[in-house]
């Protein structure tokens, strides 16, 4: 047993421990949010691409913090990023699969359908903008609406691939490492990717 | 389509969502600052869990099924004292008890977490590997 004698041993000073040097504790909680601050913003815009509702995102956003600081806050720090993500991915498929399974039951339901997913067009995005010049910055969100759009109807997995790679600058070992899949996958994944999205956005794009 | 114009959308799409985070208003700027404290505040005062626990659901079945194991050998009549009904009530009871927690309890997979956390401890204390 080395260090200790017997099993025994080992619970008690198991459910005793010497108490983690209080600056080393600091130091790890320090390090912890400034990571968190750092990716936060992105992570809720890559969750609310995903979601389209901005208090799911929030919610997956908020899940994915509690449980990497809950669970590896002790692991390296380079680990965090890829850990961060795919919590947050989890997430982000576990909330699309209740909805999935929600929409399912209400087809079922008597009454009048509520759309659970807010999916139903506003009536006034498909009249026509009489405006004939629009201001730079309302083009650029118009443009980034129409990838939001693409991206939802991208696969799974193309997606992630895509908005790891592109949007928060993973290279294609540390965005294998967050898919969990092979480098080769995530280059098959991010190129599909792409390329669907050119082929829906259009040349114009 | 080619490479160069591959290039050209990825560097504009990459900016679009950059603006796009950078234009997040005030309230979700506020409750994301408001997420990570939450998170922090746990960080410090909770063990390290190893690893996630669902890494460890097999190791949960083998010993789940040892437990079983374990528990019909008691409460066979071949166990080195007679089981009365009693006994074996009891012992399903116990069986009840450990299998009547919802799938993915927070409590229970913690309980069976810490265990494992522990025997991994142990190991690294009996085997300490070459000081970093």
């Amino acid at each position: 047993m080395g260090r200790f004698d017997t099993l025994n041993t080992a619970w008690m000073v198991w459910d005793n421990p010497a108490p983690a040097p209080e600056g080393a504790v600091l130091e790890y909680t320090r390090e912890l949010e400034k990571f968190l601050a750092e990716v936060e913003r992105r992570a809720f815009r890559m969750a609310q691409v995903a979601l389209r509702d901005p208090d799911d995102a929030l919610d997956v956003v908020q899940d994915a913090m509690i449980k990497l600081t809950r669970s590896y806050a002790s692991r390296p720090s380079a680990e965090w990023r890829p850990l961060f993500y795919r919590i947050l991915e989890n997430g982000i498929r576990d909330l699309q699969r209740r909805r999935t399974v929600r929409k399912r039951v209400m087809t079922w339901l008597p009454g009048p359908k509520e759309d659970p997913d807010h999916e139903a067009q506003d009536p006034l995005e498909n009249v026509a903008d009489a405006a004939p010049a629009i201001p730079d910055r309302l083009m650029q969100a118009q443009a980034m609406q129409q990838l939001e759009q693409s991206l939802r109807a991208l696969p799974g997995r193309q997606r992630e691939a895509f908005m790891l790679r592109n949007f928060e600058g993973m290279d294609v070992a540390e965005t294998a490492k967050t898919m969990g899949c092979s480098e080769g996958s995530v280059k098959t994944h991010y190129s599909r990717a792409v390329h669907a999205l050119r082929a829906q956005l259009g040349e114009v794009w | 389509m080619n490479e160069q114009d591959d290039n050209a959308f990825e560097m504009r799409s990459r900016a679009l969502f950059q603006d796009s985070v950078e234009g997040l208003d005030m309230r979700i700027r506020s409750r994301l600052t408001q997420a990570r404290s939450v998170a922090l505040e746990g960080a410090a005062s909770r063990r390290p869990w190893l690893f996630g626990w669902k890494m460890w659901t097999p190791a949960a079945g083998v010993t789940a099924a040892a437990i079983l194991g374990v528990a019909l050998m008691v409460g066979s009549p071949f166990g080195h004292h007679p089981a009365t009904m009693t006994d074996a009530q009891s012992n399903f009871e116990d069986l009840d008890l450990l299998a009547s927690s919802d799938e993915g309890s927070a409590d229970a997979m913690e309980m069976l977490q810490d265990d494992i956390d522990f025997y991994d401890f142990a190991d690294k204390a009996a085997n300490p590997g070459p000081a970093a």
